[in-house]
């Protein structure tokens, strides 16, 4: 008789989710609490006990600069948060509830502001509304009219509100389109006016995902880089303010004590938000997948028709600005260029290849480590109970309310120096989109999982297949368009990720967005354009690829 | 009952016991649960939901960890093997088949794992499905096919690659009554055919005993009574056995004297039944007696029979009031309610009993043999 072996533990799942906690831990834990620490030494010096100081905290008490920055920071997420909302909600109401032809070309046009380049976008309101821009000459000239300065204020709130306010668009308009039509109709039933319903059922019924639309605005407001680094002018924010430090005076503690200071501003912005939104819990149980009807009165179309197509054509002027712009050969500061073609795009081809190649590489890198260790690390969370599950889930899911630049600023703190010096490399790139992006493939999955019955992986076991043989023949073909989903999108935001790797970039490994953000500040805005152009051509060509393969629509993907 | 003879496939549970770790501490789904099943048997676990019949099916399959005891098949232990090294076959509630892939993949899918060759494959395949009447639908998929078919396909996958047992976890609950009763019977055809033992997990008392050979009579985690559907019902060995395997009526009595495990009671009202077999109840059903009365008498509804209470009769008869009459088909029920017996009493008749209309007042009494339950010591 052949010796008896004890039941085999599968520990495949286990080793996959200790690396990602090992991962999470010392490259997003370890630098946020080691960049903690060392805002409290002094410039130069890591934390210790006995050097602990305020120094780099005492700037927000004496430097106007950074008083200023903080004031704008906090006025500029509040404002860009309201306005987005504004905006979104009547778009939301208009395209869930009103009768409007091509609804889904409408959500799909809606997702290009959030998949383009951030701050190439940003750019063009300087081709338009500039001291030399092209709406501001014609108002010049026809009206005599004297636009604003685009630069500050008005250009970043413009420029965030429009590529942001897509996210509450779509929540609100999911969460509007779902609703039981036997809630509305028994309102009406009962003697409600349509103004009635609409004030009191269906506008309460859309304020939860709102606010959590306006949540994600707020997080991406208040840790955006790009466009105050490109439309701030003097004005600065604390995103610029730390890169300032970092790349003008290379002051690592000075960084770190901003940083600081910017996560518990966003804390405490969340915090408010889930505050206001916990008194509103509503269990909207949707026994029915029949549709609200809509509204198909005549004012209201055009007035629904006017909103909805002249909000997109607002946001994606930037994007259309971009293209134009990487058009033009000559335009030494006239109204318009003076000589269109093909130049920039063989000047992108022939001299800007590496960053496109390194973005490429970088984002493919990245996004297949998210993959492949979200997809374990999310199937173990869901399937399996152990001790701490709530610490991993809460560690992973930290990037999301971490401004990008603030976990750029960590992992350049902490693998500066030392045994370990990252600085420098492509890994510290890699690591940082890594810990960034994780949590979409793993929301994906734990989605995903749920899903499926335990008895279809229980009826492969029994019927002779291992853990790994399961997961490749049942579990991992079913949550597949999940995975791709959420790959899509990690990769296609990483393409043009600018927060985090303008803190970690090096002369061997510039991405995209950097040779854009470069070519910006040396004023070779068409170059720039053209790779602007090209970043948004392969972006929506991947997306567009995956709608088709998935079978899903371009926003279902983001929401 | 199961037959003691040594054979090959045979099923053994010792002392099977199971304690969840849950929230609010320890709780025990499974207690010492022993059994032993022969080749090619089929054995049914029956009980309320919550009796542990599923827990200690899952833990046969080795999809739920044993706290303690012992399960051997042919001798080996399955303690030491995982679950997908028992060969064995399941059939699952929601059928639990492969969405994204076709009908003969799914069936295919335990003869690939084992490695078999293609030819094989088909051919084995095809013959189930054939033996499932599934021959036209091979390239279907699941999402395509009605319940019924859907069943099929999953007992299919369960039996291709011939396992040592066949288990089936309330594999009809998700179908209608009438489809529910044929696949009932093909269950049964095909298990027999196939020669595999089968472990069957029902809380539907007539489906256990329209298919079994053996039942397992399950409640709150304890194995209550062990044995032939027959046996089950007409010598249940506990209060609990007697109520929850058909319909019964209880009688509260005395116990006048006793002689070689029968005995002479008195019911309420006074009629007096002798030579009454006597069996002691489950530890845990004391409150099942009513007190003052130290027994209760069992009797079977269509083991009773039912006047006009103008009706003078030379034997032992209850008196009470007939509620409600139906009209069952092969027979008539009625409902009667009376204050010497706990609860109201069930009388099936072959026929409607002459001059008993509802609400008339009616004598009964019981034909053939009882039981009487005493409470048993603590």
């Amino acid at each position: 008789m052949p010796p008896a072996t004890r039941r085999r533990l599968n520990i495949a799942p286990y080793v996959a989710g200790g690396v990602t906690i090992f991962v999470l831990v010392a490259f997003l834990l370890y630098p946020i609490g080691t960049t903690m620490l060392n805002s409290f030494a002094p410039a130069g010096e890591a934390f210790n006990v006995l050097n602990a100081t305020l120094e780099n905290f005492s700037r927000f008490f004496t430097s106007s600069m950074y008083q200023q920055a903080l004031l704008n920071t906090i006025f500029i997420g509040v404002m860009v948060t309201v306005l987005a909302t504004a905006v979104a909600v009547p778009a939301a109401y208009f395209v869930a509830r009103v009768q409007i032809p091509f609804k889904p070309l409408i959500l799909s046009l809606s997702i290009i502001p959030l998949i383009s380049p951030p701050f190439i976008g940003a750019y063009s309101w300087v081709v338009l509304f500039g001291r030399s821009g092209i709406v501001s000459q014609y108002l010049n000239q026809w009206f005599g009219i004297q636009m604003p300065p685009v630069y500050g204020y008005f250009g970043v709130i413009l420029s965030m509100v429009l590529s942001n306010f897509t996210y509450v668009f779509l929540f609100v308009q999911g969460a509007l389109t779902a609703v039981d039509p036997h809630l509305e109709e028994s309102a009406r039933v009962m003697g409600a006016s349509r103004w009635r319903v609409l004030r009191t059922v269906v506008l309460p019924l859309a304020i939860p995902p709102m606010l959590a639309g306006a949540m994600i605005v707020l997080i991406e407001a208040l840790g955006e880089f790009g466009a105050p680094a490109v439309l701030g002018g003097e004005m600065y924010v604390l995103s610029t303010l730390m890169y300032f430090q970092i790349h003008g005076f290379f002051n690592l503690n000075a960084a770190s004590a901003i940083a600081l200071v910017n996560v518990l501003i966003t804390l405490g912005a969340i915090l408010f938000l889930i505050r206001v939104n916990k008194k509103r819990r509503f269990v909207t149980v949707g026994s029915t997948t029949r549709r609200a009807a809509l509204q198909t009165g005549r004012g209201i179309r055009i007035v629904a028709n006017c909103y909805v197509w002249g909000l997109l054509a607002l946001a994606l002027l930037p994007q259309l600005v971009v293209v134009f712009t990487s058009f033009a050969e000559k335009w030494p500061g006239t109204l318009w260029p003076t000589q269109y073609g093909w130049g920039n795009y063989q000047y992108v081809f022939s001299r800007v290849v590496e960053p496109l190649q390194n973005s490429l590489i970088l984002a493919a890198v990245a996004t297949v480590a998210c993959v492949i260790f979200g997809t374990l690390t999310g199937y173990v969370a869901e399937r399996k109970t152990f001790f701490g599950k709530w610490a991993l889930d809460l560690t992973i899911m930290l990037p999301f309310i971490l401004p990008g630049i603030v976990t750029g600023v960590a992992l350049l703190v902490t693998y500066n120096s030392g045994p370990i010096a990252l600085t420098g490399t492509a890994l510290i790139i890699v690591i940082g989109y890594f810990v960034r992006r994780i949590a979409y493939i793993y929301r994906s999955v734990v989605a995903a999982v749920t899903q499926i019955d335990l008895k279809m992986e229980e009826a492969s076991t029994v019927a002779g297949a291992t853990w790994g043989t399961t997961m490749r023949k049942v579990t991992i073909p079913l949550i597949a368009p999940g995975i791709l989903a959420g790959a899509i999108i990690v990769f296609t935001t990483l393409i043009s990720e600018m927060s985090t790797t303008v803190m970690l970039y090096s002369a061997r490994w510039k991405t995209i967005s950097i040779a854009i953000y470069e070519r910006l500040e040396t004023q070779e805005i068409s170059a720039a354009a053209a790779i602007g152009s090209i970043t948004i051509l392969v972006t929506l060509i991947l997306v567009l690829t995956a709608t088709r393969v998935i079978g899903k629509s371009m926003s279902e993907l983001f929401s | 009952m199961a037959s003691s003879s040594p054979a090959p496939a045979r099923l053994s549970v010792r002392e099977l016991t199971k304690i969840f770790n849950t929230p609010e501490g320890p709780a025990t789904a499974v207690k010492d649960v022993s059994f032993d099943i022969a080749p090619n048997t089929f054995f049914t676990m029956l009980g309320p939901s919550g009796c542990g019949k599923t827990t200690t099916l899952r833990m046969i399959a080795g999809l739920e960890t044993i706290t303690s005891g012992q399960i051997l098949f042919n001798g080996e232990d399955f303690r030491r093997k995982s679950a997908f090294e028992r060969n064995i076959g399941m059939v699952f509630q929601s059928y639990a088949l492969f969405p994204h892939m076709t009908v003969f993949e799914n069936a295919a899918y335990g003869l690939r794992l084992r490695g078999a060759d293609e030819a094989t494959i088909t051919k084995r395949v095809h013959e189930t499905l054939a033996m499932l009447r599934l021959d036209g639908l091979a390239q279907r998929y699941p999402a395509d096919l009605s319940g019924g078919q859907q069943q099929r396909v999953s007992i299919g996958r369960a039996l291709v690659y011939h396992p040592g047992m066949l288990l089936l976890d309330e594999p009809l609950a998700n179908l209608d009554a009438k489809l529910r009763v044929e696949m009932r019977d093909e269950i049964r055809r095909l298990q027999k055919a196939l020669n595999v033992m089968a472990l069957y997990v029902t809380h539907d008392q007539e489906e256990a005993m329209a298919i079994s050979d053996v039942i397992g009579v399950f409640s709150k985690g304890r194995l209550m009574q062990l044995g032939a559907p027959y046996d089950i019902y007409s010598a249940p060995i506990s209060l609990f056995v007697a109520d929850f395997i058909g319909k019964a009526n209880f009688f509260p009595v005395d116990i006048e004297s006793r002689d070689h495990g029968r005995a002479a009671v008195v019911a309420l009202g006074g009629s007096r039944f002798a030579g009454v077999k006597t069996v002691t109840a489950a530890s845990d059903e004391g409150e099942w007696f009513v007190k003052p009365q130290a027994a209760l008498m069992m009797s079977r509804p269509e083991q009773m029979w039912l006047s006009s209470a103008g009706q003078q009769l030379d034997k032992p008869a209850f008196t009470g009031r007939a509620l409600r009459i139906q009209f069952l088909g092969s027979f008539v029920r009625y409902l009667v309610e009376t204050g010497q017996a706990r609860g109201e009493v069930i009388v099936d008749l072959p026929a409607f009993a002459e001059g008993v209309s509802e609400g008339d007042e009616v004598r009964f009494g019981l034909v053939g043999p009882s039981l009487v339950f005493e409470e048993g010591s603590r």
